[in-house]
């Protein structure tokens, strides 16, 4: 019995030795495996009185099962150890930089079309674009700028042949809209546009959006709320305010210049107006039914201001250094 | 446009001085430029009169000249002008003046001591006139404030008109702006009329009523024209930009920019015959003041006497005409040609003069006869002379049809409910001819407005007036519908997107190229010119992005870039028979690595599949990139360049730059090219989606060998073509040659994927399939299993 009892010490201390799960394997055999102590005890009980043999029994088997505790636990904490050694040798330097491709990048002026897109579809305007080789007609007298009129001298058009030009605008895609489709309607058109000019603030090639809105009842104070809102919502300043500047433009009557409060004075940001009914009437609407407005706004400007960059070149010369400052918009 | 508000004054009773005019006129439409504060001249400039002149012992180009300002002693001023000599009177700054952009300071000057300094009418800031010392007047007294001596209380406005505010191209003009503005009465003011001393015997013809449907003439004999003008002339001249030619063409500038009317002084002794206003004859030439020749093409309106061309009517006239001091007779010619038949052409001939200017816009029509008579009045004074009658040929006058104006029309327009007494009011200050009825008002247009035509023009008037200010910004109310979004359209913005993810940086350039990339690198003989490039290397426009793309890549591989990915999205333009064909195109250029350098990976240079990848991955394999069956773009490497194809039909390119293209750029590195329509990208198919099976898809691999020259995606498009049930995915995951193999064969193995939709596949089956594409292999492409 004394014997049987000191086992359990003497598996404790083996089972302490092993580090590894063969080992433990191993020293359990010594004490449960079938050739074991405790099985050649199990053997002897049938040498014992009736009497004795319960008692003993019932003592083997308590013994057993105090080794198998051992020998579970034993196996827990080789399990745990094993674990954490491969946790410590598995530690990395996550300060390593990621592995990826390079990040790219939209360009700044797609970024602000794309922004004001979502702004004015908001409220249902219809996206549009047109050709950038343009007739005559669409460009200059569909939007009652007739040939020879000074106001073609405001224009400094790249001229193609005697018919076709750079378009000088993009509202020769609403005068093509309005072709097309019939009041009430309401349409932006964004696109690149041409004039021959280039220096620190005008570029040959620039990119201007145009909004058109025509209805029963549309008015100049709503062009003034639709603007102002539109800026509003642009460079996210609530307080934002505009006022319009009488102005002309052969397409509109009447017309105005579009400031901005911006750094406590104003800011020059586009022109509008009250559609001309000679234009309306190009297109075959009914100018005593339906009256419309129309503005128009340079996306390089409101780029500009939005990202704070005071130059307009860097738009055209593509140095990377300046793109990738977009990456991730 | 450009003013002085003192001259501006000289319209009203009541002082303008505490009017902020630039924001008064920006306000309303006259957008003010520039404004020039002339009294800001330091009051340490003063009159100062040169009383001796020593040449500087020192210095060859310098004197040494004693000044006197009022003092006691007269002060010693070192001074370099060529004018500079005694007796002169001219601005003088003192020590501590400050002038624009420096302050006077005593200084030795080559060791000779300077008290001050003898100014230009530049230095002082009221001209851009640097010749030398501004001399002024010998009646001004020496030591008074150059402000006072020069009644330089003024200021100098700039306005940038717009072309439908002609009537403001004067000072009366920009007067009767004000007035209205302001509410401030004008001044009334009764010039007199020039005194008729002998009959006018200049006889003129009008061939062209309607281009000239008034001509007013005057003829002076006996003046001297060799006189200087009165200060209070040159002055407002200068102020309104004007240089001074001569006394009788000063004054004809005198009252074109106070009456904006444009007069025209002809020397009466070199006009030969009769005067005639008629259309040039073909190839007669005329030269110009400004001593251009030109050559006429029997179009344009020319004033002529009976051998020659005199003048190009209503924008320059003619050398041999002009007046000079020795002039003593002179024909002067105040007219009123119609704006649409003068329009356009001064331009055509390069000229922007003040006189075509107004004419292209609208001249006052009623005040022809009395600038003339302004004019003749002030030159008798001036110059001396006697003058004739007044000639005055007038036909059809543009009509000036009363316009109807709706007081409900104003308000639904401007948004705002005005009543009859508002828009009365505008009227009122506008000075407008008007009558009142129910509803509305009719208005006769002045004949100073060349603008106001319909009843919009007037809704802008009176909204103008009532100010643009006072308009309220609000929301519309309006019944929207719904904007459709097609399911089958991906939007422009989704596919940069992909690129972005894909590592690409999106450039903008410009739409026009050199017509020499056009041609050679972009290989296109049908070239769209530009009449009027900005430079000529962007003289055509672009059928191609990839000649800006190469320039793109030069530009930044120059600043140390070494890894680019750019693309861009835009239209490339093409002419066509029916005109032109604008298609708008993805392109991009890939050069450097294939991943940039870092810390794991090992270095490669990016290849063809890299980007085939990509344009795969953005074109979601709706198109397929295949072996061009048309001519390979001359761009592109031969053996490199493969074509995308939709529906049959090519769409884009593909390929390396060739050879001969890198070195001609001097590029180290291949660079990869492509291009596709937008067009091909953003329409998608319709989905068909197939739930997936619950059993588990079964994979083998076979590895054969095949001639070199079979084509992979052959060898895949005929497996897929034949409809092998079970059959999931077939595709390659490694490709040999080299050690081992057969020199003209190559290695492939392919993954070959099964499923079943009902069941688990048995061996079988398996080897059913497998066997059938073996044996696909073995008779089309001569394949042996390795």
């Amino acid at each position: 019995m004394d014997q049987l009892k000191k086992l359990i010490e003497l598996a404790k201390i083996d089972f302490e030795k092993c580090e590894t799960q063969t080992e433990l394997d191993n020293a359990k055999s010594k004490y449960i495996g079938k050739t074991g102590p405790l099985t050649e005890a199990m053997r002897g009980l049938s040498k014992l009185s009736n009497e004795e043999k319960p008692k003993a029994g019932a003592f083997i088997n308590e013994v057993k099962s105090s080794i198998e505790v051992l020998l579970s636990n034993r196996k827990n904490d080789i399990q745990k150890a094993a674990m954490l050694s491969q946790l410590e040798d598995e530690y990395i330097d996550v300060t390593l930089p990621g592995l990826k491709q390079s990040e790219g990048s939209l360009h700044p002026i797609s970024l602000t079309m794309h922004r004001i897109e979502n702004i004015f579809h908001s409220i249902g305007f219809d996206l549009a674009t047109g050709p950038e080789i343009e007739d005559d007609y669409h460009n200059f007298t569909a939007l009652n700028i007739p040939e020879a009129h000074p106001a073609r001298a405001m224009h400094d058009t790249f001229y193609i042949d005697k018919n076709h030009v750079l378009r000088t605008h993009t509202s020769p895609v609403q005068v093509r809209y309005m072709q097309n489709n019939q009041p009430p309607l309401k349409v932006i058109s964004p696109g690149r546009v041409y004039r021959v000019d280039s220096d620190a603030t005008h570029s040959p090639m620039f990119h201007q959006v145009e909004g058109l809105w025509v209805d029963k009842n549309v008015n100049f104070a709503n062009l003034k709320g639709v603007v102002q809102d539109f800026l509003q919502k642009f460079f996210e300043d609530k307080n934002l305010i505009i006022r319009f500047r009488p102005s002309f433009f052969p397409f509109t009557e009447p017309s105005a210049e579009i400031d901005m409060s911006w750094n406590g004075g104003w800011l020059e940001i586009g022109g509008c107006g009250m559609v001309h009914p000679e234009v309306l009437k190009q297109v075959n609407i009914n100018t005593e039914e339906f009256q419309g407005f129309a503005f128009g706004l340079g996306v390089e400007r409101l780029t500009m201001l939005k990202y704070h960059i005071d130059d307009l070149r860097p738009f055209f010369t593509n140095d990377l250094r300046f793109l990738k400052q977009f990456g991730g918009r | 446009m450009q003013f002085s508000k003192a001259w501006l004054q000289e319209f009203f009773d009541k002082s303008i001085d505490d009017v902020n005019l630039e924001e008064v006129l920006t306000m309303s439409g006259l957008e003010v430029d520039d404004v020039q504060d002339l009294s800001k001249i330091s009051k340490l400039v003063v009159v100062g009169e040169i009383v001796s002149i020593e040449k500087h012992p020192d210095a060859d180009r310098l004197n040494v000249c004693q000044v006197n300002t009022g003092l006691e002693k007269p002060i010693q001023i070192v001074c370099g002008a060529p004018n500079a000599r005694v007796g002169i009177k001219v601005p003088c700054a003192l020590v501590g003046a400050k002038l624009p952009g420096f302050e006077i300071k005593k200084a030795k000057l080559r060791g000779v001591e300077s008290n001050g300094m003898l100014c230009s009418a530049n230095e002082i800031g009221i001209s851009q006139d640097s010749k030398g010392l501004y001399e002024i007047g010998l009646d001004k007294k020496v030591g008074e404030l150059i402000i006072d001596a020069l009644e330089l209380n003024d200021v100098v406005y700039t306005l940038s008109l717009t072309p439908n505010r002609a009537d403001c191209l004067s000072i009366l003009g920009i007067a009767r702006e004000v007035s209205a503005l302001l509410g401030l009465p004008l001044k009334d003011i009764n010039h007199q009329l020039a005194k008729e001393s002998f009959t006018l015997d200049q006889k003129v013809k009008i061939y062209e009523e309607d281009d000239c449907p008034k001509y007013c003439g005057i003829q002076i004999k006996n003046i001297n024209n060799k006189i200087t003008l009165p200060v209070w002339i040159e002055q407002k001249l200068e102020r309104s930009g004007i240089g001074s030619i001569n006394a009788v063409v000063d004054i004809a500038n005198f009252v074109l920019i106070e009456t904006g009317q444009p007069l025209h002084t002809f020397d009466q002794a070199k006009i030969s015959g009769e005067i005639s206003v008629r259309k040039a004859n073909k190839n007669e030439s005329l030269h110009l003041l400004n001593d251009q020749k030109i050559k006429l093409e029997g179009s344009e309106l020319i004033i002529a006497d009976e051998q020659k061309a005199l003048a190009l009517a209503g924008i320059m006239g003619g050398e041999f005409s002009s007046t000079n001091t020795e002039t003593t007779e002179i024909f002067i010619e105040s007219a009123y040609f119609d704006p649409t038949k003068i329009a356009g052409r001064a331009r055509s001939f390069g000229l922007n003069t003040d006189s075509s200017h107004r004419f292209e816009r609208g001249v006052d029509f009623r005040s022809t006869s009395s600038a003339l008579q302004r004019a003749a009045v002030l030159i008798v004074e001036f110059c001396g002379g006697e003058c004739s009658n007044i000639l005055d040929i007038e036909s059809n006058l543009p009509k000036r049809e009363p316009i109807k104006l709706r007081t409900k029309k104003v308000s639904d327009i401007m948004g705002l409910a005005l009543k009859d007494n508002d828009i009365k009011s505008v009227l009122d200050k506008l000075n407008l001819i008007y009558s009142q009825n129910k509803d509305h008002f009719l208005i006769t247009p002045p004949s100073f407005r060349f603008d106001l035509s319909i009843e919009e023009d007037l809704v802008e008037e009176i909204i103008r007036i009532y100010g643009y200010n006072n308009i309220p910004a609000l929301t519309p109310t309006s019944q929207d519908r719904m904007i459709g979004s097609p399911n089958n359209k991906k939007s422009i913005y989704s596919v940069k997107s992909s690129l972005v993810n894909l590592g690409y940086n999106e450039v903008v350039s410009y739409s026009f190229i050199d017509k020499d990339i056009e041609e050679k690198l972009h290989s296109n003989l049908n070239i769209i010119q530009l009449q009027n490039p900005i430079a000529s290397q962007m003289n055509v426009m672009r059928s191609k992005l990839w000649g800006s793309h190469i320039d793109t890549l030069s530009y930044n591989l120059n600043r140390g870039q070494s890894n680019i990915r750019i693309f861009e999205i835009a239209p490339v333009y093409q002419k066509i028979k029916s005109g032109f064909k604008e298609t708008l195109m993805l392109s991009g250029l890939v050069y450097g690595d294939s991943i940039p350098e870092q810390w794991n990976n090992n270095r490669r240079e990016v290849n063809f599949y890299d980007i085939k990848g990509d344009i795969e991955i953005i074109s979601s394999n709706t198109l397929s990139i295949e072996v061009p069956k048309n001519i390979v773009p001359e761009i592109f490497h031969p053996g490199q360049a493969a074509e995308l194809i939709m529906n049959q039909a090519s769409v884009g390119w593909l390929g390396q730059l060739h050879p001969e293209w890198q070195q001609k750029y001097e590029l180290i590195g291949k660079t990869y090219l492509f291009e596709l329509s937008m067009e091909s990208l953003i329409n998608i198919k319709d989905l068909k989606i197939t739930l997936p099976s619950k059993f588990p898809p079964l994979r083998r691999d076979i590895s054969v060998l095949v001639d070199k020259d079979i084509r992979v995606g052959d060898i895949v498009n005929e497996v897929n073509a034949q409809v092998i049930d079970g059959l999931i995915d077939f595709y390659p995951f490694d490709l040999y040659e080299g050690k081992g193999i057969e020199e003209s064969k190559k290695s492939i193995a392919f993954l070959i994927l099964m499923q079943d939709t009902y069941k688990t596949l048995e061996d079988e089956n398996i080897s059913n399939i497998v066997n059938q594409v073996i044996k696909i292999l073995k008779n089309k492409f001569n394949a042996s299993l390795r």
